[in-house]
């Protein structure tokens, strides 16, 4: 069982309340929900619109094609009227205008009862939102009331939570005992900053809102030096400003993790919209040769881990640590009943100025600290940071997942891609005869990635963006090319549905 | 080595200033300073550090032996307030020329006096870009000749002091490369001052701009300044372009507000428990 739920309107309209309460009830009834939340960069107005997926199997990703759309606006319908199924139920802001603020709600209620869920779960999830208002619930109530069911969904016994990844980043980062988040307000990097300022006191931090992204790197670099567990965070255009910074690093090893949420296009972009344009600066981004980290998660679980390592990573191995994401992650709020690892433990064993003489520099500097140009020197230091990258490469394998694989494992169709794009790939391989391998570390990258490329008979690449930069990145470390017409590129800002990928994926088996 | 200055505050490095630089006497007056805050007990050598910019006043980071970071160019403030903020504890000294601050890094200085961070910038303003061979600086006279520019510099150069009065500094200083006691006193003033203080210390560059040489003549010391209106006044008496005038030197204003690390509930416990994030 798969339903997909439109919800349109205008921005302000309350759509994402809608979808929590749909999702809060959905998966306090056992199933495991995906919402999709698609918004143009303006804040009143405009069409919005959210769908939201629920099945009884995990799901990440959602459908082109919707079984139920709720409308709060006269432009949804004619908006969206080409992907509706032929089935397709439509709870109209028509039929509940005079609930005037609460219209939201009283539809969130409809849906409740046209899916079959007794009134009972969706009064206490309304009780929960709105504990000292009587108005809420009288409207969930109305609309609740106004329906008939047409399914008869049963309640599963699961403990479900969701997150999107905006958050999980945010938690892993807590996690960890992070000290200083320091940032400049950027799409789709922002709510990660919103969530960690919250509670900054409670959980003995400090998030600070530089003037630029190159003063916020220059300052978490300052930070770091001299003790605090220090974390970044931005989209493209502000990494760009802060790839100077990030140079820095490589010389003077001060340890830093910057949170990369990418955005399309180049320059300002499609600012409130996904893809996955930016691995090829996350991978190179600063002038000269020094080693770094890049991860990808693609979930919320992988978030809160992965966001962890990095932090680990950084410290142990006084490197740079990038956490790549995009919008479709960050803002899509998924579901699992999975548990969070437990963090590692990231300690600073390093003295530190005030405890000693303690110094850095972004020349090459000698034995005793203090610039050089000697080009024996020179060379020794570059070695180091070679080396350096051995050692981290190393302890990547031996410690942490760097890939993972879902589907037929004996197939010999592969799938590879990264990122948010996984969700798709892992819903639309359901029932075809393929193997879909996961690259969650992009720098390292894991040496088995090679033995399954070599393996596979027929392998297919899924990534969003123009050019397949995984694709480019793996021809580079392996000598293996994935065809032009193996690759399934997505560039129009929109991400992946199931439906379509599913599709796409079928025209290239073999 | 100067007997009022400690010994191990130098290092091995050899000194690779011109001949007659005026960075020599800031970089005595820089120890002596150090020296006396460390007799006083009040402050070991480990509880000072630097941020250097890049020039050639950068080249002092090899000079003293003390913690710190050599930051990148024009971005030696940003990274001195996030060293701060890493810990509050730490008795931080910028120091960055007219081309770091005025140019490349303009902003951070303007946000430096809203943060109001409890540290020191020590700007070696010599109206030059004077290790990339003398390009103009936004501080550079009108007409001035360089490979770069030519045909003269067209624009006024901007009046810094100005810039810090109105963008709510704490304290702004000035004082004279070629007057070590001086130096020493303005110095030891911003590093009392509890939050940001902005030192312009007027130095000759031997090799460039050197038509922009020889200011003191113009020179006259002035007694610690608390009036804004007062303070604006002073600030206006030199205007960077002419050698006419006069040029003040000393504290041209100083007040008292809440520092950056004093307005952070999380910085202010650091601070009165003597602690870093690490023990936090």
């Amino acid at each position: 069982m798969r339903l997909n739920i439109l919800i349109g309107g205008k921005a302000g309209q309350g759509i994402n309340k809608v979808s929590e309460i749909i999702s809060n009830t959905l998966t306090r009834y056992g199933y495991f929900v995906f919402n999709y939340r698609d918004y143009p960069s303006l804040i009143r107005g405009g069409h919005n619109f959210n769908i939201l997926s629920a099945s009884e199997e995990k799901i990440e990703s959602h459908d082109n094609k919707i079984d139920f759309l709720i409308t709060l606006d006269e432009e949804t319908e004619k908006i969206h009227l080409k992907e509706l199924k032929k089935e397709c139920q439509i709870l109209s802001y028509k039929e509940f205008e005079n609930e005037g603020r609460n219209l939201n709600i009283a539809l969130a209620g409809a849906l409740i009862k046209t899916l079959g869920i007794p009134i009972e779960e969706l009064e206490n999830e309304i009780k929960r939102e709105f504990p000292d208002k009587p108005e809420p619930l009288s409207s969930a109530q109305k609309g609740y009331n106004s329906k008939k069911a047409v399914s008869n969904l049963k309640k599963i016994e699961k403990k479900i939570w969701i997150m999107d990844g905006s958050k999980a980043i945010a938690k892993g980062a807590i996690n960890s005992n992070l000290d200083v988040y320091i940032a400049y307000p950027m799409t789709p990097a922002t709510n990660t900053m919103h969530e960690i300022a919250k509670n900054q006191l409670k959980n003995k931090l400090m998030v600070l809102q530089a003037e630029n992204e190159i003063a916020v790197a220059n300052m978490a670099l300052g930070a770091s030096f001299t003790g605090a567990k220090t974390m970044v965070g931005t989209s493209g255009g502000g990494f760009d400003l802060m790839t100077e910074a990030i140079s820095f690093q490589g010389i003077s090893g001060i340890p830093l993790t910057i949170y990369l949420a990418s955005r399309p296009g180049p320059g300002t972009g499609v600012p409130t919209y996904s893809a996955q344009e930016d691995l090829d600066i996350a991978l190179r981004g600063g002038h000269g040769e020094f080693p770094r980290v890049v991860v990808a998660p693609s979930n919320p679980l992988e978030a809160i881990e992965k966001t962890n390592e990095a932090l680990y990573l950084a410290e142990e191995f006084k490197t740079i640590s990038i956490i790549l994401s995009d919008k479709h992650l960050a803002e899509s709020e998924f579901s699992t009943n999975e548990k969070i690892k437990k963090p590692s433990k990231i300690k600073i064993s390093r003295a530190l100025p005030g405890e000693k003489i303690i110094r850095a520099s972004s020349y090459e500097i000698n034995k005793e600290l203090t610039t050089t140009e000697s080009p024996e020197i020179v060379k020794q230091n570059a070695d180091a940071r070679t080396q350096k990258y051995e050692k981290i490469k190393k302890f990547i394998e031996k410690k942490f997942e760097m890939i993972k694989i879902y589907g037929n494992k004996k197939s010999d169709n592969l799938i590879i891609g990264w990122g948010s794009t996984s969700g798709a790939i892992k819903d639309a391989i359901k029932g075809l005869d393929c193997k879909f391998l996961q690259v969650l570390y992009i720098k390292p990258l894991s040496k088995q990635i090679k033995k399954e490329m070599s393996k596979a008979k027929n392998i297919i690449l899924v990534e969003q963006n123009v050019t397949g930069q995984l694709g480019r990145l793996l021809r580079e470390k392996t000598g293996i090319s994935v065809p032009r017409k193996k690759r399934i590129l997505k560039y129009d800002g929109k991400p992946f549905t199931r439906d379509e990928l599913n599709e796409e994926i079928r025209k290239k088996l073999k | 080595m100067n007997e009022k200055t400690k010994q191990n505050l130098s290092t091995n490095a050899p000194i690779t200033w011109c001949p007659g630089c005026t960075n020599f006497m800031i970089l005595e007056a820089v120890k002596q300073t150090l020296t006396n805050f460390i007799d006083s007990k009040k402050f070991k050598q480990t509880d000072f550090a630097i941020a250097t910019d890049i020039g050639c006043h950068a080249k002092i980071f090899d000079y003293l032996n003390i913690s710190g970071l050599n930051c990148l160019h024009g971005r030696a403030l940003p990274t001195a307030i996030g060293m701060k903020i890493g810990n509050p504890n730490l008795k931080i000294l910028t120091f960055a020329g007219d081309g770091a601050v005025y140019s490349e890094g303009i902003e951070h200085l303007v946000h430096a006096f809203r943060y109001n961070s409890d540290l020191t910038l020590i700007l070696h303003d010599n109206q030059s870009f004077s290790l990339t061979t003398g390009q103009p600086a936004p501080t550079t006279q009108q007409g001035y000749i360089s490979k770069s520019e030519p045909l003269g510099v067209f624009d006024k150069p901007f009046n810094p002091l100005k810039i810090a009065l109105a963008s709510g500094a704490t304290f702004v200083a000035r004082t004279s490369a070629r007057d070590i006691p001086h130096m020493v006193e303005i110095f030891t003033k911003a590093i009392n001052h509890k939050g940001f203080s902005f030192v312009e210390v007027i130095q000759d560059c031997l090799i460039f701009n050197t038509e922009a040489n020889n200011k003191e003549k113009f020179m006259y010391k002035i007694s610690d300044c608390h009036n804004k209106q007062r303070a604006e006044k002073l600030a206006d008496e030199f205007d960077y372009n002419s050698k006419e005038g006069k040029i003040p030197i000393g504290v041209i204003y100083q007040v008292m507000e809440p520092a950056l690390e004093e307005k952070w509930p999380q910085l202010k416990e650091l601070l009165e428990n003597k602690k870093n994030w690490k023990s936090k």
